[in-house]
């Protein structure tokens, strides 16, 4: 069982903009794995982004410029 | 938070298979307490876009769930008007996945109602669900996508709670303008108003916990993530449970399952359809029905398809025919005929090119 910390959940418009995401985040070497959109976040059932807090500036470095349909970035335990 | 929501999912799917076991007790056909592809294909005939007169009813457990998710969205605030995602794409993948559902006889709902029945031929058609998911996912990995949806005014969000609200008070005002079957499934029916409320609890507990035949198995495949996996297997095994408490168990079979047939390669490529098809629309039919009661305006085009799926498997004669026992004996597996089994290959290939012709195309 993994232990539930606070985490960065980077949530998209589409399932496409995660799979992207997820393939943007392992060619830049940014640690952080695909799971479902945390329920506390919104009703929706689709996919997010899940990293440590501290890989924000990266992600955000990463996707600026690129055609990935972000949602928002959100805090919370995972 | 994430324990609660657990908890939620699974009470949720033993909530679903209560109101199954009680709507069943109540008067709705066997393994048939809830089915979201049978009751939209009954309202489908009562408004009397198909002409079966064993399957025409105007069923309330559809306008309840529909109804409980909107007002528990509305009270928790999470009602949201959105639309825009490739309407007329969702519009007729949803149309083959109703096709796909009445070959089989079930949506995932009823088929895992039906497997907790003890009938086996649904097990077959799980396997072919799953094999659908999995195809699903292959394309979801190629990148596919329907685009995203935009928020959209509140009314555009609340057209199908507004629909079912116009339809369940024709219903109860002028019933007279509706077809009612008199024999066959359509003749058998719970209690109204129990109907309307059971629904309308499962509706919000759906809207909640986010309960999805296709998501669940989506989860546990990709990411190994069992939470809305687990309100699947609770609908099961309480049916399971209940069905041997009534005394209706009567052990695991293929034979002459209540609204089933033993023809098991289209029960397989049936619930396959439904599998793929049900991941490109994000969800299955139930979440649709949940999804467009919280706003989503491409779930609400969604069930409009399906309703017209509906249509054209019983217009065309594309559904499957149930297994039966005659007079003097003879068995007949039932199945589907011609027509139906064109219609199944037609739905693949719709969905290949619609899978490949929506894969997003990578950035170099």
């Amino acid at each position: 069982m993994r232990e539930k910390t606070m985490k960065l959940v980077v949530t998209f418009h589409t399932t496409a903009g995660a799979m992207a995401m997820e393939k943007l985040c392992r060619k830049e070497g940014i640690e952080g794995r695909i799971i479902p959109v945390p329920r506390c976040i919104t009703s929706d059932c689709g996919m997010a982004w899940c990293a440590p807090l501290e890989a924000r500036g990266d992600i955000e470095r990463a996707v600026e410029g690129r055609d990935i349909d972000l949602a928002g970035y959100h805090e919370v335990m995972v | 938070m994430s324990k609660k929501i657990n908890l939620l999912v699974v009470i949720s799917g033993v909530a679903v298979g209560i109101a199954a076991l009680v709507l069943t007790a109540l008067g709705n056909p066997a393994n048939m307490g809830f089915c979201i592809a049978c009751f939209l294909r009954d309202i489908a005939g009562a408004t009397k876009m198909h002409s079966a007169a064993v399957v025409q009813y105007v069923r309330p457990e559809i306008i309840g769930l529909v109804l409980g998710s909107f007002i528990m969205s509305v009270a928790t605030r999470e009602f949201r008007a959105k639309a825009g995602s490739s309407p007329a794409t969702r519009f007729v993948i949803a149309m083959f996945v109703m096709i796909g559902a009445l070959v089989f006889l079930g949506c995932p709902l009823r088929m895992v109602i039906r497997m907790g029945g003890g009938d086996l031929n649904a097990f077959v058609g799980l396997a072919g669900f799953a094999i659908g998911i999995i195809i699903g996912i292959f394309f979801l990995k190629k990148g596919f996508s329907l685009k995203r949806s935009y928020e959209v005014t509140k009314t555009e969000g609340g057209i199908l709670p507004g629909v079912m609200v116009v339809l369940f008070g024709l219903f109860l005002a002028v019933p007279t303008i509706f077809a009612f079957s008199e024999t066959g499934p359509g003749s058998k029916r719970a209690p109204v108003f129990v109907a309307l409320i059971i629904a309308l609890v499962i509706g919000a507990l759906a809207q909640k916990s986010r309960l999805c035949m296709v998501g669940g198995m989506r989860d546990a495949i990709m990411f190994r993530d069992f939470n809305l996996l687990s309100g699947f297997a609770a609908i099961f095994v309480t049916i399971l449970i209940g069905n041997v408490i009534l005394g209706k168990f009567t052990g695991f079979s293929t034979y002459l399952q209540p609204i089933a047939h033993a023809s098991q390669l289209w029960n397989l490529l049936g619930m396959t359809l439904v599998g793929w098809g049900s991941v490109l629309l994000g969800g299955c039919p139930l979440r649709q029905l949940i999804l467009a009661g919280e706003g989503n305006g491409d779930s609400a085009v969604s069930v409009f398809g399906m309703i017209v799926g509906a249509a054209i498997a019983h217009n065309f004669k594309l559904a499957g025919a149930a297994a039966s026992l005659s007079e003097d004996g003879v068995y007949s597996v039932g199945g589907i005929g011609t027509a139906g089994k064109v219609a199944v290959v037609i739905g693949f290939v719709v969905f290949a090119i619609i899978s490949f012709m929506n894969i997003a195309k990578e950035e170099k």
